[in-house]
């Protein structure tokens, strides 16, 4: 890390801020019409039915209202958002050293390949709205685990089991922006793991918005069939532009029968997105979903996985830490369903509030009817760094049966004076000290996650956290 | 008849979870009771629940203390809904005791103000609901002044086909640095077809605060149940005293000593 | 020795579907002071748990007779209510009911008769002071915020006001200060004090034995009975540890 004190106003995201001219090869109009969508579906060569499938979630659009109880997103005016942007590639390559160079320099700068080379089963890189690069190890293919586009799996031989699970756990009628993910959704991965089959490395998609005023729509669908095991990684980020930007994607996760995925998320998106993003997964019995989730970018964002607990023995693991600093307002938390006896679900999350960042914990813990013998377990803990910053506390419990074990604790304070002075008579400088102090904070996600994405974790809190002492 | 949205709390959660506020048709009959402590005044206020719907106002100038203890009964009335507002000056301190002891639906919406430096809250709220009854709350605690404190402790028992849904709220504004707030729940399930709904809630704008909330939502635990066993307590008898010690531990925290011998004869009967 | 209060015949006990006792057999004599000794995880909790039917052991052999019946199929407040006390090494926390008012429900449950409060009130004052407790510990919660010390004293307290005939003391010493223990040992004197009072104490330490009446030591290592013999074995146990108690066969091998 360097030390450099004199650009830190500038530099704390010039690692994620460059971006290259867009020579777009297309652009759809500002606006959403029918006719856009149509023209949307026709350049994806959609078949019928996902045609029907945009154009219905397209009217459910126009008559869904906006949420009312979140954060503003007044900033973000729908009408002007270029809903559907194409980098100047052609197709998918599956050679790195055939994505075109601009878009190869810019996932290079991200690490993307070299981390592929490292450790990762496998890597798609998404750039706006299409997937440029695709490749799943070998070793793990011939386990015969599909990780690939969706929109040619949708033609491919899982065409069947694509429609009959896409959108069906995020319906479009869910909320506005899963409406108008239905309507306008663009690229994305699909991943199938199949009964009993082992993934051991983590597989690693990366997001990234390159275009003005953008937005990004991937859906992603991953089914764990019975008793396979997955750890699946997403990255996201955009450089920064002064109009705002749109992350509407979707993330749908069916774990199988006695499998269990791990979904990790860090997402980076520059300070002008808007981050609306629905994520929910299934987990039949003896399933288990784990997610991982650090939130440090964005202007706005709601953000709240979903897991259904919908086999008996099910469980849930949410572990999160979001960190809001300037011109941030992260509402960010999770929703549990236990929908079947025996069902357990564990979260644990941190939330950091800087420099007049306004960070929101909210959550759901719905134990119902059906769900007896349940236990939950809800932590979370809340960090102010100062006076001009906001961190609430939203959570809710709803228990439905008698037979239940309901546990709930959250905690907001300070860095303590004493842990600064201590490490300060050790030698470290205040504001390394703080650094620390929050870094460990957070450690609940970074200890969850590979090597160099706690490393790069690490990197972000130390960059929000330079010049917090004036 | 007017229809209100009673319970709003200050913060919103999930439209689709609808625990933000509840319409409710009130009865027509008000029942105001407004008062004004004068400095160092020290006022004890008992409160039963009737038919009418109880407002509540106080004004408690510097180091007043005012102690509202508010009771709902079994028969009083088949709905009953209070309102308080109250706001404290400097080192005034409002204490509420509520006991909720049946009623087939009670709605209570408290808010209180910690206005001046070392103004002080606590809500100590005591329910055993059975049957088909109610209990839809809301409590906040806004903290403005500095070195304000709160504590909302609410500690209840359902069985049946009860109902409960408790909102708390501990607000700190900006300003009240040295403020701390802790808000407990402790809700023991005795019967598989109960409901309980909870939404503790922490707002954040002061760096130099505290803020604590803990819940614990279930059966009377195994643990405890053998514990009494091996002194040869049985299973119904030590549910029982479980449930009862809920009640009972808000009942014991009630300054007012002939009142809390009374209302513990009454709980025992 | 004296008539038989407690037999236990051949236990073997799991917990979590793993064997912890593998074939343990006992017998207490009214009046009689016995003393199990044993390095940590030898099975000492879970031969405490299963004597007094604590649900998270399962018996899976053997027998266990109290005063001729067997216990098997009662539960813990059944066996309570036939003279059993387990004093537990870290007792549960139960808020909103008092020390004084939970022993008296007790003894109202066993007996069935209602208790006068004042006269007992003047009976759990004599017991506090016994065991140097402060009065108000009589209307504190039960255990809930008790220090290490306080929780065991409050067991020790709950033992003497209820007046068991057999009364097992799991590690009731162990996390005490010396004169936590010189305390704790004057209330079990105490109870020593009603000849037909049995006692089973459970110690890693020989410090509480310094000042009971023992009549009886075994020696419990991985899950069996290795040795049983009276009150020599305590300095046999204190001066060599029980590392020549554990597995013979183990220490065949290693010769």
């Amino acid at each position: 890390m360097k030390q450099d004190k004199t650009y830190v106003e500038d530099v704390n995201r010039a690692f994620y801020d460059f971006r290259y001219e867009d020579g777009d090869s297309y652009k759809v109009e500002s606006g959403l019409t029918r006719e856009i969508i149509e023209q949307i579906s026709r350049e994806k060569n959609d078949p019928d039915w996902m045609r029907e499938f945009r154009l219905r979630s397209l009217e459910i659009f126009h008559a869904m209202k906006m949420p009312v109880w979140g954060p503003s997103v007044e900033g973000l005016d729908m009408d002007n958002i270029v809903t559907y942007v194409r980098p100047n590639t052609e197709r998918m390559h599956t050679k790195w050293e055939d994505v075109p160079q601009n878009i190869k320099d810019t996932f290079e700068r991200l690490g993307i390949p070299q981390s592929e080379r490292e450790s990762l089963a496998g890597v798609g890189a998404q750039y706006d709205s299409e997937l440029v690069y695709h490749n799943v190890r070998k070793e793990v293919a011939e386990q015969g685990v599909v990780y690939t586009d969706l929109e040619s799996a949708m033609r491919g031989e899982y065409a069947d089991m694509i429609r009959s699970h896409f959108m069906k756990l995020v319906p479009p009628t869910d909320h506005k922006f899963a409406a108008l993910h239905g309507a306008v959704w663009s690229g994305g991965s699909f991943v199938y793991v199949p009964p009993g089959a082992s993934v051991e490395i983590p597989l690693q998609s990366y997001f990234r918005l390159n275009a003005a005023g953008a937005g990004q729509f991937e859906h992603t669908l991953i089914i764990v069939d019975k008793g396979a095991h997955l750890h699946f990684i997403e990255g996201c980020s955009a450089p920064k532009y002064n109009v705002a930007n749109l992350h509407a994607g979707c993330v749908e996760l069916y774990v199988g029968e006695d499998a269990s995925l791990r979904y990790s998320t860090i997402e980076n998106w520059s300070k002008n997105m808007y981050n609306l993003n629905t994520k929910r997964a299934r987990v039949e019995k003896g399933g288990r979903i784990e997610w991982v989730s650090g939130s440090f970018g964005s202007h706005v964002s709601y953000l709240y996985p979903m897991s259904i607990l919908a086999g008996e023995g099910a469980q849930c693991e949410f572990t999160g830490v979001t960190f809001a600093g300037e011109g941030q307002d992260l509402d960010t938390g999770c929703k549990i369903v236990h929908g079947a006896p025996d069902t357990t679900s564990h979260v644990n999350t941190r939330s950091i509030s800087k420099s007049g960042g306004v960070s929101t914990f909210r959550s759901a813990v719905v134990v119902t009817e059906k769900a007896a013998g349940s236990k939950s377990s809800v932590s979370c803990q809340s960090l102010m760094l100062d006076d001009i910053s906001r961190s609430d506390t939203i959570p809710a419990m709803d228990v439905r049966t008698g037979r239940a074990d309901i546990g709930h604790e959250a905690r907001i304070g300070r860095i303590s004076d004493e842990a600064v002075f201590y490490l300060m008579s050790r030698g470290l400088s205040e504001e390394d000290a703080r650094a620390l102090i929050v870094s460990g904070f957070a450690e609940n996600v970074s200890k969850e996650l590979p090597l160099e994405y706690a490393v790069e974790m690490n990197n972000l809190i130390r960059i929000e956290m330079k010049g917090a002492i004036g | 008849m007017s229809k209100e949205i009673v319970c709003r709390p200050l913060a919103e959660t999930f439209s689709w979870l609808r625990m933000g506020g509840t319409e409710v048709t009130l009865p027509d009959g008000r029942r105001e009771l407004a008062c004004r402590l004068t400095p160092h005044e020290n006022r004890t206020v008992v409160l039963e629940d009737a038919e009418e719907a109880a407002l509540v106002t106080a004004d408690l100038a510097e180091g007043a203390c005012l102690q509202l203890v508010s009771i709902r009964r079994e028969g009083a009335a088949p709905l009953t809904y209070s309102r308080i507002r109250v706001r404290c000056a400097e080192r005034a301190e409002f204490h509420w005791y509520r006991l909720v002891l049946g009623g087939q639906e009670t709605y209570d919406d408290c808010v209180v103000t910690l206005e001046g430096k070392n103004s002080a809250f606590t809500a100590d709220i005591g329910y055993r609901l059975q049957g088909e009854d109610s209990y839809d709350a809301n409590c906040e605690a806004i903290h403005l002044g500095r070195r304000t404190d709160s504590r909302i402790t609410a500690s209840g028992v359902l069985s049946d086909r009860a109902r409960k849904l408790l909102r708390g709220t501990i607000d700190f504004r900006r300003g009240c640095a040295g403020s701390a707030g802790k808000e407990t729940e402790d809700v023991l399930l005795m019967d598989e077809t109960v409901r309980n709904q909870s939404i503790p809630v922490i707002l954040c704008a002061e760096e130099d605060v505290a803020g604590d909330h803990g819940a614990t939502i279930g059966q009377p635990d195994e643990e405890s149940l053998y514990y009494m066993g091996t002194r040869g307590v049985d299973e119904a008898a030590a549910r029982t005293m479980l449930a009862e010690a809920r009640v009972d531990a808000v009942i014991c925290r009630i300054p007012d000593a002939d009142l809390r011998e009374a209302l513990m004869k009454e709980t025992e009967a | 020795m004296g008539t038989e209060l407690l037999r236990a015949e051949d236990l073997y006990v799991s917990a979590e579907d793993r064997e912890i006792l593998h074939g343990v057999s006992l017998r207490i004599g009214r009046g009689e002071t016995h003393v199990i000794m044993g390095p940590n995880g030898a099975g000492k909790s879970t031969l405490a748990g299963a004597l007094m039917g604590d649900p998270s052991y399962e018996v899976t052999g053997g027998r266990i007779f109290f005063e001729g019946e067997e216990l098997q199929d009662l539960s813990a407040s059944e066996r309570a209510r036939r003279g059993l006390f387990l004093s537990f090494q870290n007792p549960v926390e139960v808020p909103g009911i008092s020390l004084e008012n939970f022993i008296r429900s007790a003894l109202e449950q066993r007996t069935g008769k209602k208790i006068r409060i004042w006269e007992f009130r003047k009976q759990v004052r004599k017991v506090l002071e016994t065991l140097q407790m402060d009065q108000s510990y009589a209307e504190r919660d039960l255990n809930v915020g008790f220090s290490g010390g306080e929780k065991k004293k409050a067991e020790i307290l709950q033992m003497l006001l209820l007046g068991p005939a057999l009364a097992i003391l799991d590690e009731t010493d162990s996390g005490l200060d010396v004169d936590a223990v010189r305390t704790v040992s004057q209330g079990i004197r105490e109870f020593q004090k009603d000849k037909s009072a049995s006692l089973l104490v459970i110690t890693h330490n020989a410090a509480i034995l310094n000042s009971l009446e023992v009549d009886a030591v075994h020696i419990l290592a991985d899950g069996r009975i290795v040795a049983s013999g009276g009150r020599e074995l305590i300095p046999a146990v204190e001066e060599e540890g029980f590392a020549r108690f554990e597995d013979p066969q183990r220490e065949e091998a290693g010769a």
